[in-house]
């Protein structure tokens, strides 16, 4: 058992930088999921100055990297910090690793989620809208009833791939902010063991254990919600849900 | 050489297309090339990888099909930076383990400390070896996505060709490559397109290669000096370069729309309308 | 400055062939006046024209090679260039993995400097914020010392510590007095040293893989001939102000 030796130790000593990559995502996907949902609307609403704000928001932090993104927002904080955040007395938090990297993750997957959300809500069933407002049925009420419980179901597989996606760009966050005293993600401590004796197999396979394992706690954790989404539904029967967008993140 | 602009828009202007026309601002222009470049050789490896990978995901022999299963799910399991930097890093030490083979004595590599085992065995990598790796990297996981959607667009191949064309007599393979992969593009073209943009933006990772590019040269002039002698006395000005950047990316995403928009036109005449 | 870089050229292009050994030296081209990027896109700084000088000494093709700070250990190890030029201190730590020449910059203090006016206790340092180059003799010494009551941001390169204390989002940065003076100079009067100095390291030296022994013996026997005919004295001289030289034998 001597090979098993070392993978085991690396498993230890790379079981408290998860806690960040996994801190990451749990406060990012939250919030990211509810202003998604909010610039989804937005992008769909008849409203052409909200339409195109929101569809302007979802075009640019889908259409440039993250790494660019982590970069930019970065600097651009550094230089408010002396005009804005000193003064507020905010400095200490608004430039801290443990905020700003989530907050720029959920920049981020409020736009990637919005374009998934948007995507489903085109895909409601128009009769059932109809039918709703025939009914009388408030606006409100419709997206209550509705708009809410179609587009969540069509967009949840879709999403499921995203939080995925999501907790993989926490790998970024310390190639990008500064690391404060010991706090280090997966990728910043694999490097640091590798840069030790080199051994690349060895410390990105067990780092990238951590990544595959995650993951699939994920899924395993969004599929039991689809279930639960989807438990009106005969199993028996071919899916009614049609939509599957192609976009992968 | 510029003193006419000079003239005609004022010192401040001057000053400025001077500025950022310097050789510093010159080689972060020049070194838009190896993004672009990364991002074209990677399109191409992740074509491939795609290919194969779906081919394997098909195969009739289960092992096989296990490898392309695994090599589909253990590379979109991980996240697309862990596996740029680990392919690169473990190619070296894999080829640099072969030469050692001949290169080094077998009691040198016993008695071995560091790595590799003796210099002989060592590999040089310089900026374009790192570039091909890159793109090599880049392709192998964006590769694994591609297998995905061209699998799933081989599904949305009428069932109905694939019989004629085994009733004609073609073999298997033929069946596979001359109507199936024939066939499947327009199927898979959304889904192409999609990761052709991971892909690309994705190539704003080449500075972790040890590569010069455009992310290296924005750090550099942005980041602020104050000795007269090195340059232009500035403050932080990081954020505008990286804003730049931003805005490249944002455009190169426009345009590959505009590009796939175009293709699927062409590759949909005729099937889509069909198919719809 | 002009002829030597030009005799370095020439020795490039013409020895290149048959007689001189192609070498490639690693820097990092953000730690000015050492090495940086110069105007006309090059590496430029006294390293680069002292590196030039030592080869040309030394009869060996050089080339350089632009490496992150943060890997430029196990680049060197990894043998992708074969000599470190970088202001990189001499260390027992850095010894374990790589040797050194002998140094061509005498042991320089390591000093801290602050926003001007800023009231912080150098005699008992507690609850600061300390901005430092990440993997640097500085970051280990700042880690041992003041680890424990202050917080500690490393960063990748030395010139984004200072951009941060610029910003206000360290209250010190400790680095070599070399790489701040100038800095301190420059800013305007914003920034200035406090605190003592902190003499750390045994002086710059040219880091090399440990079995290159014969580059070791080229570059050791140019450097003592600079230092003999005090050639590197002045280089010292003509980069740094003010100029830490060696002591006339």
């Amino acid at each position: 058992m001597d090979f098993l030796a070392p993978i085991l130790s690396d498993i230890q000593t790379l079981a408290v930088p998860s806690l960040f990559n996994i801190y990451f995502a749990f406060a990012s996907i939250p919030v990211g999921f509810l202003f998604a949902i909010g610039m989804a609307l937005g992008k769909n609403s008849k409203n052409p100055v909200i339409a195109h704000l929101s569809a302007g928001y979802i075009y640019a932090f889908r259409g440039s990297p993250l790494f660019i993104q982590l970069f930019m927002f970065y600097s651009i904080m550094l230089a408010l910090n002396l005009p804005l955040w000193k003064p507020l007395g905010w400095s200490w938090l608004v430039l801290h690793p443990l905020f700003l990297g989530p907050l720029i993750l959920t920049l981020n997957t409020t736009a990637y989620s919005a374009e998934i959300f948007y995507g489903a809500l085109q895909a409601i069933p128009r009769g059932e809208v109809e039918a709703a407002r025939a009914f009388g049925m408030t606006r409100y009420q419709q997206f209550r009833t509705v708009v809410w419980p179609n587009m969540i179901r069509l967009a949840w597989p879709a999403y499921t791939n995203e939080v995925v996606f999501l907790f993989h760009a926490t790998a970024l966050i310390y190639f990008t902010l500064p690391v404060i005293d010991e706090q280090k993600d997966l990728m910043n401590k694999a490097g640091e063991l590798f840069e030790r004796d080199y051994n690349v197999f060895l410390h990105f396979s067990v780092a990238a254990l951590y990544y595959l394992t995650i993951s699939l706690v994920i899924f395993f954790v969004f599929g039991q919600i689809y279930k639960y989404l989807m438990r009106h539904m005969d199993s028996g029967q071919p899916r009614r849900l049609r939509f599957k967008p192609n976009y992968l993140r | 050489m510029l003193e006419w602009l000079t003239a005609a828009l004022g010192d401040d202007v001057g000053f400025w297309v001077e500025y950022l026309t310097n050789g510093k601002h010159l080689a972060f222009y020049a070194s838009f090339r190896f993004t672009i470049l990364a991002g074209i050789l990677g399109a191409a490896f992740g074509l491939v990888f795609g290919l194969g990978g779906a081919t394997l995901r098909r195969s009739g022999f289960a092992p096989l099909r296990w490898l392309g299963m695994g090599y589909i799910n253990v590379v979109r399991g991980v996240p697309d930076v862990l596996f740029f930097l680990f392919f690169p890093l473990a190619f070296e030490q894999a080829v640099e383990w072969i030469i050692a083979l001949n290169a080094c004595s077998a009691e040198v590599r016993e008695a071995a400390t560091r790595w590799p085992p003796c210099a002989e065995a060592n590999w040089f990598l310089g900026t374009t070896e790192y570039l091909l790796l890159a793109s090599v990297s880049l392709g192998l996981v964006y590769g694994a996505f591609a297998a995905n959607v061209i699998n799933g667009a081989m599904n949305a191949v009428p069932r109905g060709q694939l019989e004629a064309a085994r009733a004609y007599g073609m073999s298997r393979f033929q069946v596979l490559w001359g109507i199936q992969i024939r066939q499947m593009w327009v199927y898979a073209l959304p889904g192409l397109s999609n990761v052709w943009m991971l892909l690309f933006k994705a190539t704003s990772l080449l500075s972790l290669l040890q590569i010069a590019d455009i992310v290296l040269w924005a750090d550099r002039l942005g980041a602020p000096n104050f000795i007269a002698r090195v340059g232009l006395v500035h403050g932080d000005w990081r954020w505008r370069y990286y804003l730049v950047l931003f805005i490249f990316y944002i455009l190169v995403t426009w345009l590959s729309e505009k590009f796939f928009k175009m293709l699927m036109r062409r590759a949909g005449r005729g099937i889509l309308a069909e198919a719809g | 400055m002009k002829t030597l870089i030009l005799a370095a050229l020439a020795a490039t292009t013409l020895g290149g062939a048959a007689i001189a050994q192609e070498v490639r030296l690693g820097t990092e081209g953000a730690y000015a006046p050492w090495n940086f990027m110069g105007d006309d896109g090059e590496v430029d700084g006294f390293e680069i024209e002292l590196g030039n000088e030592l080869c040309e000494r030394a009869g060996l093709s050089c080339t350089w090679v632009v490496n992150e700070w943060d890997t430029i250990i196990p680049n060197l190890v990894a043998g992708n260039y074969d000599a470190i030029i970088a202001g990189m201190s001499i260390t027992d730590e850095r010894m374990q993995t790589i040797d050194f020449s002998d140094n061509y910059y005498p042991p320089d203090p390591s000093k801290f400097a602050q926003a001007a006016g800023a009231d912080i206790n150098y005699d008992d340092l507690s609850g600061i914020r300390i901005g430092v180059q990440g993997a640097t003799i500085q970051a280990a010494y700042a880690e041992q010392n003041f680890g424990e009551n202050n917080t500690i941001l490393s960063y990748e390169t030395a010139d984004q510590s200072v951009a941060d204390l610029s910003a206000g989002n360290v209250d010190v940065v400790l680095a070599d007095g070399g790489y701040l003076a100038p800095i301190v100079d420059g800013s305007g009067g914003a920034l200035e040293f406090a605190g003592p100095d902190v003499m750390i390291g045994g002086g710059v030296g040219i880091g090399l893989r440990k079995d290159d022994d014969e580059i070791e013996a080229k570059f050791n026997e140019a450097i003592a001939s600079m230092k003999a005919d005090g050639s590197l004295n002045e280089l010292i001289t003509e980069w740094f102000d003010p100029p830490n030289t060696f002591p006339e034998e």
